[in-house]
């Protein structure tokens, strides 16, 4: 991983309170980011208010660009929407394991990415990987949902020429996009339809709980994103620890710190 | 260049006064990839328990105005594996080496400090006395000068290493503790552990830290830490490393200025990783602009108004 300041190249206004920015690096660090992982971005540690940086997934990149996007809910967030073209930012990164892309696949299998809200934002990193190398999604389904249609963002960019192949369902809390309901409906529904499926899910906690029961119930194997509250990014804070199932023994628990083990996990061994 | 060199305690000289405060740190081979950790004074581990430790449930962490709290509850992989696993990594990245050890009970203290005295690649144990997230993780020493004297006592019988205890800033008079440590046989002292404090989240109306309270941390805490130094150095003759919301050489500076030996940074790390090895080239550059050929001449140098 790697630690620089930065320049915003991008500012781009998706929502009222979402916003992606698109930020200078080096060719090193694009070359070992892959779909998933996550950057700590500052705006100026010498404020201290807020004083830590902040982890968003890495949504997408160039050779010599990442690109974040930023939903405002707090004080950083709030801090980093003010930052403008040409302003400096603090990276560390990327970090985190990301999917588990390398694993030979069985090219019968389909692949549902299921996200939920502002994790689109790490489910669509695979996505644009996938577009960027020229990569056909045939048999890969993207059940997205949101609380409405303007939540929906990078909807346009996810249903243009590059998604060759890809098969995408949206549902939404009020029914302004697709069907009203959750997206873990579309995911029951889908494994009914293709019982082998790979499946990789970011959203919010009560999302992924439900989608664990759903992989469960259909006896499916996936792989969950997770989204705790971390000090550090890079394993010593321990604040963002998630408890597991303990493989080597099943009667006692374990952690797994979210931020250097995860963020992805096998979706059976995460304890909610 | 300027002699950067301290004594902590008697015959343990470090190459410069910057610390890593435990349990901001890991186990040290973490920021490895950031910088050469042998380059600085010590790092000082996660705070270790005679066993394994899983930590607190729920929130750990919550962002404070210039600050934060934890409740992380003391995780750690407990001294077994710390002995097997961490510290030959940490030997031959020829880091020096100070070991945090926090116990349940007197028993629990005395049992660490004899398991690691003689152990080679440790320099020093730091006896945590000062924990505020967990009911039994020695705050109980830490907030009444006897028990405080007794436990350093009953460690010292049981190691030759040179031995730091750290206090809590949770009392009312620090200087009490510190001097009955000191009398107790504690070769060196460190201050300040995290101040006990509270996050509500008012839209759920309820704490926001699982364990209720937690520790808090960050530049929030400088001033109180400062006070509290300069009041120990005041009092006891033994050395003090500085500890809470150092987060540039400045910060470290002014420490020093204080009274204190040397200094432990802490929840700086987790914001840039490198933030203790800035510190000691920003101390060295400060004294050498200067004009100060060692360190030890601007330690304690504070002039009242």
């Amino acid at each position: 991983m790697y630690l620089f300041n930065s320049e915003i190249v991008n500012k781009e206004k998706l929502t009222q309170n979402i916003f992606r920015l698109r930020i200078k690096a080096a060719n090193d660090f694009c070359r070992v980011a892959t779909p998933g992982k996550f950057v700590m971005l500052g705006s100026d540690d010498s404020l201290f208010d807020p004083l830590l940086r902040r982890p968003f997934g890495i949504c997408r990149w160039g050779t010599d660009w990442f690109e974040v996007i930023i939903k405002i809910v707090g004080k950083g967030s709030s801090q980093l929407s003010k930052l403008e073209k040409g302003a400096s930012v603090a990276v560390h990164g990327p970090l985190g394991n990301g999917y588990p892309i390398n694993k030979p696949e069985n090219e019968q299998n389909t692949l549902i990415l299921v996200a939920g809200g502002m994790g689109i934002a790490s489910i669509a990193s695979y996505l644009f990987a996938a577009f960027d190398r020229k990569q056909p999604l045939i048999g890969t389904f993207l059940l997205y949902g949101a609380a409405n249609y303007s939540e929906l963002i990078l909807l346009n960019e996810l249903t243009d020429a590059d998604a060759f192949g890809l098969q995408l369902q949206t549902i939404t809390d009020d029914g302004s996009c697709g069907r009203q309901g959750l997206v873990t409906q579309l995911l029951s529904h889908e494994l009914q339809n293709n019982p082998q499926s790979q499946v990789f899910a970011c959203g919010p906690e009560p999302m992924l709980k439900s989608v664990q029961k759903v992989l469960q119930k259909n006896e499916c194997d996936g792989f969950l994103s997770l989204e705790n509250r971390m000090a550090c990014g890079f394993g010593v804070c321990l604040g963002c620890v998630q408890s597991m199932i303990n493989e080597d023994d099943e009667t006692s628990v374990k952690t797994a710190k979210v931020c250097t083990q995860g963020p992805v996990f096998p979706a059976q061994q995460v304890i909610f | 260049m300027v002699d950067l060199k301290v004594e902590i305690a008697p015959g343990l000289v470090l190459k410069n006064p910057v610390m890593t405060a435990s349990g901001t740190f890991g186990y040290g081979r973490e920021y490895a990839p950031y910088f050469d950790i042998s380059r600085l004074g010590a790092i000082i581990t996660k705070g270790l328990s005679r066993q394994p430790k899983i930590g607190n449930s729920g929130v750990r962490i919550t962002e404070t105005a210039c600050g934060m709290l934890n409740a992380i509850g003391l995780e750690n992989i407990g001294v077994e594996r710390f002995l097997s696993d961490e510290l030959p990594i940490l030997q031959k990245m020829n880091a020096t080496v100070i070991v945090n050890v926090f116990g349940n009970n007197q028993d629990d203290y005395a049992n660490l400090a004899a398991k690691l005295d003689g152990v080679a690649g440790i320099a020093a144990l730091e006896i945590n006395i000062s924990c505020p997230n967990v009911k039994a993780g020695g705050i109980q020493f830490g907030i009444d000068p006897q028990a405080a004297a007794k436990l350093v006592a009953a460690v010292r019988k049981k190691t030759s290493l040179p031995l730091i205890t750290k206090l809590s800033p949770n009392v009312s008079d620090i200087v009490v503790i510190a001097k009955a440590v000191e009398e107790a046989g504690s070769d060196c002292i460190s201050l300040i552990n995290t101040l006990i404090g509270m996050a509500i989240d008012l839209e759920r109306k309820c704490p926001i830290l699982g364990n209720v309270t937690g520790g808090l941390s960050g530049p929030a805490i400088k001033p109180v830490a400062l006070r509290m130094v300069y009041q120990v150095a005041q009092a006891v003759s033994i050395p003090i490393i500085g500890i809470g919301g150092i987060a540039n050489a400045r910060d470290a500076l002014e420490f020093l200025l204080a009274g204190a030996t040397a200094i432990e940074v802490g929840t700086a790390n987790f914001i840039n990783p490198q933030t203790s090895i800035e510190i000691v080239e920003g101390i060295e550059q400060y004294l050498d602009a200067q004009g100060y050929s060692k360190v030890t001449d601007f330690i304690a140098s504070l002039e009242l108004n």
